[in-house]
């Protein structure tokens, strides 16, 4: 059995916190029927400058994109997007959030963690055509919704999928708070299995 | 009775315009150029238009009583009447943050800045907020400007490009500039400027210019400096160094004085150095009256004297004056608007020192080295200019002469469309016989 020496120990200090970082930043993705979704407790985002605006009293939009690709860095091949408008009240000291989307759901009285894990519990991207035994990564990419780029964002029936897609295309702006998230490679069969074992379990 | 507003179409305005454009025997391409610049011009403007987007946004302290909008000091002092009463009926209402976004944007609009930013607070009473108005600006910045640029059909393009640093309250200003436009003479080159627009209390400030520029001359100047031995001759290069202090002597009225060293390299008769060396001070009065409704009036008026003299080692010895008044009158679209001015030199000054007339900004329509190639050393000039919405149409007229020559006061009348800073104009010069029709296009001129 290997010595475990003095240097191995001042390694492993040294070396924790770097890979606790690593597992923390990942996405946990999981089957819900024939979506995918993912959950980040680590992942923050009412944070620094959006925080700062909300505490003022402006509301600040969130665009997100949650997509697949069967590369590490390739193109998606699906992908949902979406819009979350975020509030801060003031008096009683707590976030509510409005989703622009299909479902045009809104939520109050939350913390800033529970606000977070609202806004990414409503991402879904569908799986339709995804072969069970071919690798694929899930991206989560988010942004602060810059005032330049929402011209053409909001139609009369809701977001435009499109402008938002294009958004995305393109590098965020320097000032933009923007996040982005990869978990991968893994297979639709082996989520199927853990989703099995979750109900069963 | 409701009076309203004749609508005025644009298309048969522009058509007209280059009817007339086509009965003053422009060459071809003049007249191509002239309407390319016209459309060009428009579509610029459209370009600009941004659809201005629905409060779809929800805010959850919509919920919330305004009980005070507090404005910064920047804001307090400068905004009109009408965007204050705008303002203070938001008091007492629930908060509204697309009518507050709407009140920014008309902040900025007025005071020219570039953002305005709002904070809402809990107010002092339960269920209640404060709204916090200021002028966004960080306290260290890099701004890029555009102080002038025209392209005038006869003097060709005149611009300037600017710089500047602002480090708290001193700004650092560097420049580039061609400008054929303002005096005989086109002068190309640089300038830069230091400003501490507060020493020791906002009411004074103190400014430091230095220029350095080359000279290009018309033909018809050098002819008529050949003919006229009484005004000093042309020089290659001209560099000036000028600090100034102003002072606020009372919330519309501002004094500034300073010195103002001019030394140039004359070609005739012999090369050499000169310098004007003038002691410089400037009285102005800027006020706003608003009246009760839409009403909003500006005058604005200045005396600037610049006295060169032995005494500051001056190779000149003069006395320049310069007497200047703007009032202007604006209800609803409508916009009036009368500027006078009015300049006398005693003494024998350099040729940068000279009136002119027939440039981009007075007697429009008619050329400078028609009228007076030297300039002159008297000069009135009076401007009225009409405006609705973007058209704007004037009527200038004036007189420019030296001693021992007669007065000829001559007139000129324009249109142009001008959306913001940016114009374009058409002036003719009224007179016996062919009238060409000088093309202005710019922003800030």
């Amino acid at each position: 059995m290997q010595q475990v020496t003095r240097r191995w120990w001042l390694m492993a200090s040294f070396g924790a916190p770097f890979t606790l970082g690593l597992s923390a930043s990942a996405l946990r993705v999981r089957l819900d029927g024939d979506d995918l979704r993912v959950a980040a407790p680590q992942f923050r985002f009412l944070t620094g400058m959006p925080l700062e605006k909300l505490k003022d009293g402006a509301t600040v939009v969130f665009l997100t994109q949650l997509s697949i690709s069967t590369e590490v860095n390739g193109p998606a091949i699906k992908r949902a997007v979406d819009r979350f408008v975020v509030s801060y009240d003031l008096w009683e000291e707590k976030f509510s959030v409005m989703e622009n989307g299909a479902d045009r759901a809104r939520v109050s009285h939350l913390s800033s963690t529970a606000a977070e894990a609202w806004c990414l519990d409503h991402l879904a991207v569908g799986i339709g055509g995804l072969a069970p035994d071919k690798p694929f990564w899930v991206r989560l990419e988010l942004r602060a919704e810059d005032a330049r780029d929402q011209a053409g964002v909001l139609d009369g029936t809701g977001i435009n999928l499109t402008r938002l897609i294009e958004i995305f295309s393109n590098p965020a702006r320097a000032q933009q708070m923007r996040s982005e998230q990869v978990a991968g490679p893994m297979r639709l069969s082996d989520l199927k299995k853990e989703s099995r074992s979750a109900r069963s379990g | 009775m409701n009076i309203r507003p004749r609508p005025i179409a644009l298309k048969s305005l522009t058509a007209k315009v280059i009817l007339l454009w086509h009965g003053c025997c422009i060459s071809h391409a003049m007249k191509y150029s002239l309407i390319s610049l016209l459309v060009s011009g428009i579509s610029l403007w459209g370009g600009n238009q941004q659809p201005l987007l629905e409060p779809t946004e929800f805010n959850v302290n919509s919920k919330y009583t305004v009980e005070s909008i507090e404005l910064s000091r920047e804001i307090e002092t400068r905004i009109s009447h009408g965007l204050r009463q705008d303002i203070e009926r938001l008091i007492g209402e629930k908060l509204n943050p697309a009518a507050l976004n709407d009140l920014s944007r008309r902040i900025r609009s007025e005071l020219h800045v570039r953002d305005v930013t709002q904070k809402v607070l809990r107010g002092n009473v339960p269920d209640h907020v404060k709204v916090v108005l200021d002028v966004a600006g960080r306290k260290n910045e890099w701004d890029l400007s555009v102080p002038k640029i025209v392209y005038h059909s006869t003097q060709g393009l005149s611009g300037a490009v600017e710089g500047t640093a602002i480090l708290g309250s001193n700004r650092i200003t560097a420049g580039l500039v061609s400008d054929g436009d303002d005096l005989a003479e086109r002068y190309t080159g640089i300038r830069a400027r230091y400003e501490n627009r507060r020493v020791g209390s906002d009411r004074v400030r103190f400014r430091f210019n230095f220029a350095s520029y080359h000279e290009q001359w018309n033909s018809s100047t050098l002819s008529a400096l050949g003919k006229d031995a009484s005004v000093p001759g042309i020089y290659r290069t001209r560099q000036d160094f000028s600090p100034e202090a102003t002072i606020l002597l009372a919330k519309p009225l501002t004094l500034s004085f300073g010195a103002d060293f001019q030394s140039f390299d004359t070609q005739f008769p012999a090369s050499r150095t000169q310098s004007a060396n003038a002691a410089i001070t400037t009285l102005r009065y800027e006020r706003r009256i608003e009246g009760w409704g839409a009403d909003q009036q500006e005058l604005e008026a200045s005396y600037s004297l610049r006295a060169a003299t032995k005494a500051l080692n001056s190779d000149f010895a003069y006395t320049r004056h310069r007497w200047q008044a703007r009032y202007s009158i604006t209800r609803g679209k409508h916009t009036v608007s009368d500027e006078a001015l009015a300049g006398l030199i005693i003494g024998q000054a350099p040729l940068f020192e000279r009136f002119t007339l027939g440039n981009s900004t007075l007697l429009r329509g008619w050329n400078k080295y028609d009228l007076d190639p030297l300039g002159g050393s008297r000069v009135v000039h009076n401007s009225v200019d009409y405006r609705y919405s973007m058209v704007d149409v004037f009527y200038d007229t004036g007189a420019i002469w030296d001693p021992g020559q007669d007065a000829v006061v001559r007139h000129s009348v324009g249109v142009g469309i001008r959306k913001g800073s940016f114009m374009v104009a058409m002036a003719f010069p009224i007179k016996g016989g062919r009238a060409s029709p000088i093309l202005m296009v710019g922003m800030n001129y």
